[in-house]
């Protein structure tokens, strides 16, 4: 909600600075953003009193001396004969009508609050009446529905429909209601769905003269879902589902009315209210150190008194008397955090919490071993959603999907592995170990859950010169698994890289294990890695294609081989982004060291050049040639 | 060729995997908070109505309820848990206090933007027994955030609002362009919360705490886009190592 802040200090005596007032409302607990001085609040759900200029104010007064907006019309108003039926009281227990007839068709210019309201919110103007409606919703809270009167003919009723009705709203949208509906029929036309918009059948227009404006409170029950069940954007709808203040409507009518004699001249004047229940007031007793215990802290007596009547609540014999319009407060609970609020949360202090009763070290566990294994022998973690397009018959499936592509929950790993893998194959990676720990669920007779280890790998097992030209495949699985997993339970699929319209030849072997298949001999795994303790800054991915080059040297000297191994390792560039000695060999007899390199380069901002990669490897090779004994067979300078 | 016998030969590099970083981040925060004192709960991710909304003082028609959007699965009977708090619910049903659990997991609602995903990561804590205030609270909160983010990080409590607690807080930090930002949502336990899993709450009183674990790794690594964590990129995941 967009409040000015124009409009708060021209109730706030002492005038303080929009960061002042910021810093207040952050404390009160209210969010909001700052725009050309226009706070953009975001109340939260149970906040539906601060939905407005006045609700905003009775909150700041905890601060700041502040004069709400309350010019109304005080003279005796005759109460008028209304056909009006209310068929939902136990949802409206309240409602009033307030009927003017202007003495003729002239409006004079918007001035005062009405004008500042459009001015300095850029709103949208309609028609005079619906103009005030909106203004007095913004400074009250209150909601309001303005009904031309000429066009309401016959008996009013407020009342639910069941089934199919069709509704064209006053913004000339064409709805059609379906299902249990509030709404106020005339001639057993629908002319209102009530608490969310009006219809067009009875809507104002500038040539109304005669309007009946009607002021209800809707229990939030009533209206809650509708707007989003409809596709309305209601501002009406957005406050009754945060509850209203049920006691307001003759006083916020009485400020309609004020509002409407400063622009027109009125020949006729009437109101009439209906209560159905009794309103309660709401009072709490008064217990300030159960208060105290909440928080944390020591008030006394008077400072709880003083912090609740600042917020309008009034202290009596019998208890704190809440006011009409907070009706999200009900427990001592509710009144400490309106205590420590006031206080300031960063203002409570600290008490040291020692808890005592557990020690358990987590990270000890099977599942804390399984990944050590696969990460000390290169696997990457990846996590996957569960949503998938279709699945086997004990699949689960989701009501209100995202989309049709993900109306099911996934009963194994398989498809969510194999499409990362070939997502990293089609970024060039040739060496791909993927394992992913989640919990799966399927449906047989009841809902049941699995914790499940999924594996996926394809291409070469490492880039060292040892692993560089050995091949992932279903052996080198199991010289992983086999010590700490039952042969039996080790079911090794080799996935056919025809069903996944793949043209690459290498191996995809896909394994899943459930965790409870492992034996207690993982425990016994000794990891090598450990998880980070620092987290370093992410350098961000480039999406750029990759580009390889690979150098084979020979060597004469040993003691040289290390010198060149530091040259390379260390040569830097942003645009080598890997290098590794992919093939070692060394020739007994001749006593020469044959070594191969490989250069993988990227740029971060687009794809690179072979210009651009010549330029780095003739570089590297130049430099490397500088090494005593060091050749590159083949290389022509 | 073993790389013990040929001395001169080039080290012979072995390349360890990752861990995936909300994993990483995930299993931090459980070790720093069983360091605490507190012991680990688990709890399914497919949830009854009951024990993610009802028994969480989350009524039907609340409007805390329409903002979680949630999945239903299995023709309504079951949704996908919004958040880890059933699992305290299950807990405090189980235990007599005082308690102190952490829970940790997945969570479903129905967003797929830039910022929000349909499935993110979630870490609960609870605390009951005699006495506990939201000054103890607090102070549990500022040993959270101090471990994470250093002892000279500020922090802002701010009143808010959920259904299962009672007063209600989001904390913030100050990021280092002066911006504050939303790190966790805690509150002192709604006696109503309380009284349905059996406790009575005029004896216990009781704190619960819960973040969001993309959040705090993405301020921790600086990945701006959430949507990097489940891309499975290679070239992503093992920068953390």
């Amino acid at each position: 909600m967009k409040i000015a802040y124009k409009h708060l200090i021209e109730r706030i005596h002492s005038k303080p600075s929009i960061e002042d007032i910021s810093d207040k409302l952050f404390q009160l607990g209210h969010e909001h953003e700052i725009n050309d001085e226009i706070f953009d609040m975001e109340f939260t759900p149970n906040r539906g009193d601060c939905l407005s200029v006045n609700g905003i104010l009775r909150d700041l007064a905890v601060f700041y001396d502040v004069c709400l907006y309350d010019e109304r019309y005080e003279e005796k108003i005759e109460s008028f004969d209304l056909d009006f039926i209310n068929k939902a009281c136990k949802d409206c227990p309240t409602i009033s009508f307030l009927k003017i007839d202007l003495e003729n068709y002239e409006i004079q210019p918007y001035k005062d609050e009405l004008k500042d309201y459009f001015n300095d919110l850029d709103a949208n103007k309609n028609n005079f009446f619906t103009d005030v409606s909106n203004y007095v919703s913004y400074e009250t809270g209150q909601p309001t529905h303005c009904y031309d009167a000429s066009k309401v003919e016959g008996n009013l009723s407020l009342n639910y429909v069941n089934g199919s009705y069709n509704f064209e709203t006053l913004l000339g949208k064409k709805l059609d209601l379906k299902g249990k509906n509030l709404v106020f029929s005339c001639k057993d036309q629908i002319i209102n769905l009530a608490g969310v918009i009006g219809g067009k059948n009875t809507s104002c227009s500038v040539d109304t003269s005669s309007v009946i404006v009607e002021c209800a409170y809707f229990k939030p029950d009533a209206i809650i879902g509708k707007s989003l069940k409809y596709d309305l954007s209601s501002e009406a709808a957005h406050k009754f589902e945060r509850n209203t203040d049920r006691n307001c409507h003759e006083l916020v009518l009485r400020r309609f009315l004020k509002i409407v004699l400063k622009h027109s001249k009125v020949k006729n004047i009437e109101m009439v209210s209906y209560n159905y229940t009794e309103f309660n007031k709401n009072i709490i007793p008064i217990n300030i150190d159960l208060i105290n215990k909440i928080i944390g802290i020591k008030i006394s007596k008077e400072e709880y008194t003083n912090y609740l009547s600042k917020l309008g609540f009034i202290l009596t014999n019998l208890g704190v008397e809440v006011p009409s319009y907070r009706n999200d407060i009900r427990t001592q609970n509710d009144i400490a955090e309106e205590i420590a609020r006031i206080i300031g949360y960063d203002n409570i202090p600290l008490t040291e919490l020692k808890i005592t009763n557990y020690e358990q070290k987590y990270g000890s566990n099977n599942e804390y071993k399984i990944k050590r294994l696969l990460i000390d022998n290169g696997f990457n973690e990846v996590i996957n959603n569960p949503f998938v397009k279709d699945s086997c018959k004990t699949a689960i499936k989701i009501d209100n999907p995202l989309d049709s592509n993900k109306s099911f929950l996934r009963t194994n790993l398989k498809n969510s592995l194999i499409e990362n893998l070939l997502f990293n194959e089609r970024r060039q990676k040739d060496s791909i170990k993927l394992f992913e720990l989640s919990d799966i669920y399927t449906y047989e007779k009841s809902i049941n859950k699995k914790r499940v280890l999924g594996i996926i790998v394809s291409g070469r097992i490492g880039k060292n010169y040892i692993d560089f030209s050995k091949k992932l495949n279903e052996k080198y699985l199991l010289s992983i698994l086999k010590k700490y997993v039952p042969e039996d339970k080790i079911v090794l699929d080799n996935v056919s890289r025809n069903s996944i319209n793949s043209k690459l030849k290498t191996e995809i072997v896909f394994l899943q294990i459930e965790l409870d298949d492992f034996n207690l001999d993982i425990q016994k795994y000794k990891e090598l890695s450990t998880p980070p303790k620092i987290f370093k800054k992410y350098i961000p991915v480039s999406d750029f294609p990759s580009s390889s080059r690979d150098l084979s040297f020979s060597i004469e000297e040993n003691s040289q081989l290390k010198t060149l191994e530091n040259l390379i390792l260390n040569y830097k560039n942003d645009l080598l982004k890997d290098c590794y000695v992919f093939d070692y060999y060394k020739n007994n007899k001749t006593q020469i060291n044959k070594v191969g390199y490989r250069f993988i380069f990227q740029s971060q901002i687009k794809t690179i050049t072979d210009e651009e990669v010549d330029t780095l490897i003739d570089d590297i090779i130049s430099k490397c040639l500088k090494i005593k004994s060091v050749k590159l067979p083949g290389y022509k300078n | 060729m073993p790389e013990s016998k040929d001395i001169s030969a080039p080290n012979l590099l072995k390349e360890f995997g990752a861990d995936h970083p909300i994993s990483h981040m995930k299993d931090s925060i459980m070790n720093l908070l069983t360091s605490f004192g507190f012991e680990i709960l688990n709890g399914p991710e497919i949830e009854s109505e009951e024990f993610n909304f009802d028994m969480l003082n989350i009524k039907e028609s609340h409007p805390a309820r329409q903002m979680h959007d949630t999945f239903y699965v299995n023709q309504k009977s079951h949704v996908l848990r919004t958040h880890t708090s059933p699992v305290q619910i299950r807990g405090m049903l189980e235990t007599k206090p005082p308690l102190a659990f952490i829970s940790g997991g997945k969570v479903y609602r129905k967003d797929d933007d830039s910022t929000h995903l349909p499935m993110f990561h979630q870490i609960e804590g609870i605390y009951v027994d005699k006495n506990v205030s939201l000054a103890n609270l607090k102070d549990l909160i500022f040993k959270i955030i101090k471990s994470l983010f250093g002892e000279d990080i500020k922090i802002r409590f701010r009143p808010s609002y959920f259904p299962f607690t009672e007063p209600s807080a989001e904390v913030d930090i100050l990021s280092n362009n002066g911006k504050w930002l939303e790190i966790l949502g805690c509150g002192i336990v709604n006696p109503v919360v309380l009284e349905n899993c059996n406790i009575d709450s005029k004896k216990y009183s009781g704190f619960a705490f819960g973040l969001g674990i993309e959040r705090i790794a993405m301020l921790k690594y600086e990945v701006s886009d959430i949507r990097e964590f489940y891309k499975s990129n290679l070239d992503f995941l093992k920068q953390f190592k």
